[in-house]
């Protein structure tokens, strides 16, 4: 009579399935499938199935929304999980110290996941805040000289057009229709690099630091105008925008500043034509001002290099390939023969900051390495803290064995107590995650500091609240999964024989774990200590010059007229010991180039790149450098003004047997070689030694004063500068660096990386020993009859603790040889990006083995020895 | 006992297994009360009457035989159990006594048969 044809909806009895108290299905679902048929026979399948899904939901609106139970119903659902929150709460209140151990492993391990989330966070929001993101581009330029490769974001244009009027920006949407928009973004106009620019109306003057760029700048980037010209702010010459920072310093209201004039460097009146929200905290880009592009070439002052990054926004469906080839053919086409092998790139724009240094002219490194590196300890400490728990909890599971036996008697089933034991591992973490809040709020502003962020705990955001709510369910489960299946696995009648034990395989599995989490410690400690000595050693490595006691500032307005009268006034006045200037900057020489250099001797068609650098006669002896061959400037020999000095590198790069007296030329000046300068470096420990070419010019309109003070007089020599100097060159504030400090700002990025592997190491090596004290505790606790014996019998508390310790430090030590080769691979491979780094020595190894032992001796032997303490005769006592 | 313990639903399911016995469960009652009313009743709605019944000690239950249409499941089987009874007499004879006061004429006059 059946009818085989009729069968209501499969995914309808499932939702009764899932919904329903299993003890209903079998009359629930006979009655939903009997009514169907006879529904079905009557009136057909479509009315039988809609009818089918009506009953359905009748059903789960009775039985389970309203939890209506059944008399029959052998689980009290709701009744349950009051029972497991009662016995879990019970369960932690009763250990204390276990509970503890526990929550805090975790809260350290959920801290630090979730600062260096925060961070990594942030780095990766850098520059990926604009509007047309995905058709944003940085262009590079990849060229070879001498078989070596470079790549930059900093196009150089000179090697790109032998003609210096000729500029990318405006060269590529000629021939690349696909190009939308196109800004050059130059900051490094003048040496040094990136200098702050006056500004001045009325009497208020002031500096600050921005680029030269061209309209469609404003249409690419999402920054902003808030008054002005909004559409095309930057068409006109000698007009700029400012930021409402800016426009807060010359105007009691930022909108006023719309149309005023202003001048700049002094030299030059600009109308202010907009004015734009101050750049935020994660974009790589900052400035105050930028200035019309069409000045570019109209503004009095010097190119000494034309290094101009550029970017553009490719139209909405350009193929970025594509593109790619055009930009090959377009190089190909241009016309330089002084460089030939050069070849332009793209790099998505949002990448241009974290993917910075380039290999093989190619950009591939940079800080998403450090991201990366972070994202692994991020997830390195919240496995340790993992670990942690779960052999804590294995370890006190013996203590629960009764409970769960009396639990399988009557009849729980392996299913419900799994659950029971990761809700329990749920509710731990979760306390734990909100213990962790509160850390991670109090510690912010101290990290952000000196990370140098504007981070915040996005703790409002939903995306962050279910982000938090998935971590907790991940570690908790992760944690809880192996003594929820272990617990639940035993036997419930050797447990209440009392003859639980744990079998061979979950001895090695806990141990394994231990081994596993210390490895990844003793791994950190070893990468902190690498770290933090080359850290150390790039700081204090002696690079060849004096570089403390020494400030500088820029040549800039009368300084370029006046230096002589500058340097003999300043340079009786108290606290100065001496005055002379430099072209760039000796610790961070940037300019390298290689076409302007010929010498006597020199192979034909050879060309060999030069740091070239200016300076006045008393430099050698202000900065301290050393001459191997020959004879420094002299002021009293007036040939010296075309002479040469260059440095060891350079010498032998040049491959000249006797250097002195031979002829050398840069750009057109002519002159011969008197001495060689020892090497020295000229700018960070990243990059190796350069060949360098120095000469005197004391009458450049650019390049730096650098002034030396007398030691402890820092104070006497700033009050006789900022006197001098206002009176010598009025116009403009005085801005002053420190050399010192400049130097260690070009390893800012290892700084807060040293410091922060420090923290993460300490924090995982906290938590590993607060496992390794529990751990102890349980083992202690255990065999407290069998310390009550042994002491009877007449065993000291040293061999107890002796004997104890031996299982503990066994595991560190195969820890440590784990550990050992993996870090010094990882180490190895880091220290390559330095070109002067220290070698991995063995002690740093031993140091870190007998720290790891040492602290995990301790840890045991004060957990062993308060227990070998203890008097027998109590322990012995009870049964 | 009191007697806001059975709703009207509930009396006449718990009358329909009274007339469905020995073979009430919940499909038979439903059918039975959609036959009689007119109108759709659920399965589940019989169902969650039964169960509450059940509660109150109104009605006893046990599984029955299964049957092909059942997909091989076994039904529940219900009876009125002796204070289901009593709770049906008092209810009727509370309603008899009170249809015995009306006086003929009071309530309007129906077309169709009451």
């Amino acid at each position: 009579m059946s009818n085989p044809h009729y069968h209501p909806p499969k995914w309808l009895d499932k939702l009764i399935e899932m919904l329903c108290p299993s003890d209903l299905h079998e009359e629930v679902l006979g009655d939903l499938h009997e009514r169907y048929h006879y529904m079905a026979v009557k009136k057909g399948s479509k009315p039988a199935n809609l009818r089918y899904a009506l009953e359905v939901m009748i059903y789960l609106k009775s039985t389970a929304l309203s939890r209506s139970k059944s008399k029959h119903s052998k689980t009290h659902f709701a009744i349950m999980i009051k029972h497991y929150f009662i016995t879990a709460t019970r369960n932690i209140v009763r250990n204390k110290a276990f509970s503890f151990i526990n929550v805090m492993g975790l809260v350290l391990g959920i801290s630090a996941f979730l600062l260096i989330n925060l961070w990594v966070d942030d780095e990766k929001s850098v520059d990926n805040f604009h509007e047309h993101q995905k058709d944003l581009y940085a262009l590079y330029l990849t060229s070879e000289i001498n078989g070596e490769v470079f790549g930059d974001y900093d196009i150089k244009e000179w090697e790109l057009f032998s003609n210096r009027d000729v500029w990318l920006a405006e060269e590529l949407p000629k021939v690349i229709p696909e190009i939308k928009h196109i800004a050059t973004y130059i900051t490094g106009y003048e040496l040094p690099w990136g200098y702050p620019n006056t500004f001045q109306i009325g009497d208020v003057k002031h500096r600050l630091e921005g680029a030269i760029t061209g309209n469609d700048f404003f249409k690419m980037f999402s920054y902003p105008i808030l008054y002005g010209d909004k559409e095309n702010p930057l068409t006109n010459a000698k007009t700029l925008v400012i930021s409402e920072y800016m426009a807060s310093i010359f105007f009691e209201n930022p909108q006023d500043a719309v149309g005023k004039t202003i001048r700049y460097e002094n030299t030059l009146d600009m109308k202010i034509t907009g004015v734009f929200k101050n750049t935020q905290a994660n974009s790589s880009l900052q400035f105050d001002y930028l200035i019309s592009w069409e000045d570019a070439e109209r503004l009095p002052i010097v190119m000494s290099d034309n290094k101009a990054p550029t970017f553009i926004q490719l139209h909405e469906n350009a193929d970025p390939k594509l593109v790619e080839q055009k930009l090959r053919a377009f190089d190909d086409s241009r016309n330089n023969p002084a460089y030939e092998n050069l070849e332009l790139g793209l790099q998505p724009y949002g990448d241009q900051y974290l993917v910075s240094k380039f290999e093989n002219g190619k950009p591939t490194t940079g800080r998403i390495e450090y991201v990366r590196i972070f994202s692994g300890v991020a997830i390195f400490v919240l496995i340790i803290a993992c670990i942690n728990f779960t052999n804590l909890a294995t370890s006190r599971s013996l203590k629960r064995a009764k409970e769960v036996g009396v639990r399988k008697v009557i009849g729980s089933s392996k299913k419900y107590l799994i659950w029971q034991f990761l809700g329990e591992s749920v509710m731990l973490t979760t306390i734990a995650m909100i213990i962790s809040l509160v850390l991670v709020s109090v510690a912010l502003p101290a990290f952000n500091n000196f990370t140098g962020k504007e981070m915040l705990l996005p703790i409002g955001d939903l995306t962050y609240g279910l982000y938090l709510i998935g971590i907790i369910v991940l570690t908790g489960f992760l944690s809880g999964a192996y003594p929820a299946i272990f617990l639940s696995s035993l036997q419930p009648a050797k447990v209440l024989k009392g003859l639980a034990r744990f079998t061979k395989s979950a001895k090695f599995f806990r141990k394994g774990l231990a081994i596993f989490q210390f490895s990844l410690s003793i791994l950190l400690l070893i990468a902190t200590l690498v770290v933090s000595r080359q850290t150390d050693y790039i700081q204090n490595t002696n690079l060849g010059y004096e570089k403390e006691n020494v400030i500088y500032v820029r040549v800039e307005g009368d300084l370029v007229s006046k230096y002589h009268l500058f340097k003999e006034r300043l340079s009786t006045k108290p606290g100065i010991a001496m005055v002379d200037r430099s072209s760039e900057a000796p610790h961070d020489m940037a300019f390298e180039i290689a076409g302007p250099f010929a010498w006597e001797g020199m192979e034909e068609g050879r060309q060999m790149s030069f740091k070239p650098t200016s300076v006045g006669f008393d430099f050698l002896e202000m900065m301290g450098l050393e001459i191997v061959d020959g004879r420094g400037f002299d002021k009293t020999i007036p040939t010296d003004t075309a002479a040469f000095m260059i440095n060891e590198t350079a010498l032998r790069l040049m491959n000249l047997d006797e250097p002195l007296g031979k002829r050398i030329s840069a750009w057109s000046k002519q002159g011969r070689i008197i001495g060689v300068l020892k090497d020295y470096h000229t700018h960070s420990l990243h990059e190796p030694i350069k060949p360098l070419i120095v000469d005197v010019k004391e009458d450049l309109n650019f390049g730096i004063i650098m002034v030396k003070t007398l030691p402890g007089q820092t104070e006497t020599a700033l009050k006789s500068l900022e006197e001098v100097s206002s009176i010598i060159n009025p116009n403009y504030p005085l801005d002053y660096q420190f050399m010192d400090l400049e130097y260690a700002e070009l390893y800012k990025n290892e700084k807060v990386v040293s410091s922060l592997s420090n923290i993460f190491a300490i924090l995982a090596i906290m938590i590993s020993c607060l496992g390794l004290l529990g751990l102890a505790m349980f083992s202690t606790e255990q065999r407290i009859k069998e310390i009550g014996i042994r002491k009877v019998l007449g065993a000291s508390i040293s061999s107890i603790i002796r004997l104890f310790s031996k299982d503990f430090l066994q595991l560190v030590a195969l820890s440590f040889i784990i550990a050992a080769p993996i870090a010094a691979y990882l180490m190895k491979d880091w220290l390559q990006g330095f070109a002067y780094k220290i070698s991995l020595s063995w002690w740093i190894f031993a140091l870190t083995g007998i720290m790891a032992l040492g602290i995990a001796f301790l840890t045991v032997a004060y957990q062993t020895f308060t227990a070998a303490k203890s008097n027998p005769i109590k322990n012995l006592r009870t049964e | 006992m009191r007697r806001s313990d059975l709703g009207e639903f509930e009396e006449l399911v718990l009358l329909t297994v009274a007339v469905l016995t020995p073979s009430a469960y919940s499909v038979a009652v439903a059918e039975e009360l959609e036959k009689q009313m007119d109108k759709i009743v659920t399965t589940g709605a019989v169902h969650s009457a039964l169960q509450r019944l059940e509660r109150k000690g109104y009605l006893d239950s046990s599984m029955g035989e299964a049957t092909k249409e059942r997909g091989g499941r076994r039904k529940r089987l219900f009876t009125v159990t002796t204070l289901g009874s009593r709770m049906l007499h008092s209810v009727k004879s509370i309603r008899d006594n009170l249809w015995g006061k009306i006086e003929p004429g009071t309530l309007p006059s129906l077309n169709l048969n009451h």
